[in-house]
């Protein structure tokens, strides 16, 4: 086996711009489609916790498709099917001098779609560990559901799904790859344009590979900081101490 | 119905399942008035506490707040639920000091207090502060503002409850076993802080296994068993000559 290190290293330090511009892609994809994902997510939940069975059934048999089906069959589905059956065509759009491609539009849509179900679990799963006493205490003050929510519940529940909103984002990272399959010109299909021409394979995947690495890195630092940041109870930094101390 | 009439329950019935734990209770607190419900474990009395304020939904009868039925509405007759919006805007009237403190985990001791007023009454932020300042002082944690409940010992909690309580000027407050939760040692600084209360003219309905306090505080006890009230009376009367056989054995077992 040869391995080119020379070419790996220029790979690797000096990226060619196709490669820098598949980069932005693959984090301008997972930031959107997260933020999107947070939101419908959100609406979904409630949808989940409803009383109103309508609702409920709507949110439930959501979350039961499309965690039900594979996200890479989601991304063709809403590109390639929609438009075949003359539903939906994601044209290219042109936005202030920037073209925003149909194909990335629907790459953004399937993952935004695709991450709401699993967010509206996790968000279910927050609010339900946050201490019945927690609602009582807002109820009990006079306080209309959606301000408990606002105010007293979901900043709880946040606090507890921080860690399961960390592998999210993570999967999102790398399921970017997938949306290559529809021609997003994201980290992954740039290597595999640039390997039909210089057949380095094993050099390339390895390059993509640690640029993958590098994301969920700096990801993972990130998260590192916001747990600290976020941790429930925290006492408050002017008085720490203090505050431990028995009353007099 | 008597004007200083402020909490009127009639003919309440309530079942969890197959279980009636509340049958047939008539129960009235004047304004001003301090009541101690005591009894058994399982007797209704905190459920009873939590149906005032519409925290549990009632099968039969009806209650009362400040002259208004709470948690349902009358239509031809009938009882309907009400909407969650407008039993919210009732229970701003009445303030509740839970067993387990229930202060906002998110919040400091200062937020906690603030928190209802400037979302509920529109009370500007700076004197939303400055009112629950005022009453942390009262309730004797004047240096514990920026305090979260996690550095706060259990007293301190059950003390910034009632304080968060106080912020809604609530016309009755309820007290569901408020020192239930404590080591022994901190009871007495949250009864301080009631009878303090009380003595200001509070409207209070105290459910509690602190007897002294009953006897000290209360305008009136009473007492139930298996969902029903069986005594009633001045505090006096009830701890030193108690009718019913079951108030005997309670007491009985409380006191000695």
């Amino acid at each position: 086996m040869h391995f080119d290190w020379p070419y790996f290293w220029a790979q690797l330090l000096t990226p060619s711009s196709a490669f820098l511009d598949g980069l932005g892609l693959t984090v301008i994809m997972a930031v959107s489609a997260q933020i999107l994902g947070f939101i419908f997510g959100l609406i979904l939940a409630f949808g989940r916790l409803s009383p109103n069975k309508f609702l409920n059934g709507l949110a439930a048999t959501y979350i039961w498709v499309v965690r039900g089906t594979p996200l890479l069959v989601q991304i063709v589905f809403i590109y390639n099917g929609l438009a075949a059956a003359g539903i939906v065509s994601f044209n290219d759009i042109k936005i202030a001098g920037i073209v925003f491609p149909g194909n990335l539009q629907a790459g953004i849509l399937a993952l935004a779609i695709n991450e709401a179900a699993y967010m509206a679990e996790i968000y279910r799963a927050g609010i339900g560990a946050v201490d019945r006493g927690q609602f009582e205490a807002a109820k009990a003050l006079g306080m209309p559901p959606a301000m408990m929510m606002r105010h007293v519940v979901l900043p709880q529940a946040f606090r507890i799904i921080l860690l399961p909103i960390g592998n999210q984002f993570n999967i999102m990272l790398k399921n970017t790859t997938l949306v290559s399959v529809i021609g997003v010109s994201e980290m992954l299909l740039v290597t595999e344009t640039i390997n039909s021409a210089t057949f380095r394979t094993f050099e390339l995947y390895a390059v993509v590979a640690l640029y993958f690495l590098l994301l969920t890195s700096l990801w993972n630092l990130f998260m590192g900081w916001a747990e600290r940041h976020f941790a429930l109870g925290r006492p408050a930094p002017e008085a720490p101490r203090a505050a431990l101390e028995t009353p007099a | 119905m008597s004007d200083d009439l402020l909490i009127e329950a009639t003919g309440v019935e309530k079942w969890f399942g197959a279980v009636k734990v509340l049958d047939r209770v008539n129960f009235f607190v004047r304004r001003g008035e301090v009541v101690v419900l005591i009894g058994p474990s399982g007797s209704g009395k905190t459920t009873l506490l939590r149906c005032i304020n519409h925290l549990e939904p009632i099968q039969n009868g009806r209650i009362a707040v400040n002259g208004a039925l709470i948690g349902y509405r009358e239509r031809n007759g009938r009882l309907i639920p009400d909407a969650e919006r407008n039993i919210a805007v009732q229970r701003r009237d009445v303030g509740m000091v839970f067993q387990r403190f229930n202060l906002f985990a998110n919040m400091n001791a200062l937020q906690n207090v603030s928190l209802a007023p400037r979302l509920l009454r529109g009370t500007p932020k700076a004197q939303a502060e400055e009112q629950a300042r005022a009453l942390l002082a009262r309730v004797g944690l004047p240096d514990k503002a920026n305090a979260f409940p996690t550095a706060l010992s259990g007293g301190q909690q059950q003390r910034v409850a009632i304080a968060r309580a106080l912020a809604m000027q609530p016309a009755v407050l309820l007290f569901d076993e408020p020192t239930s939760a404590l080591d022994p040692e901190m009871v007495g600084e949250v009864l301080a802080v009631m009878r303090d209360l009380a003595l200001s003219g509070m409207t209070m309905v105290v459910v509690t296994h602190e007897m002294g306090f009953a006897r000290q505080v209360a305008d009136r006890v009473t007492v139930m068993a298996d969902g029903r009230i069986i005594e009633e009376g001045h505090p006096e009367a009830v701890f030193t000559d108690p009718q019913h056989t079951k108030t005997r054995a309670l007491l009985g077992a409380v006191l000695h």
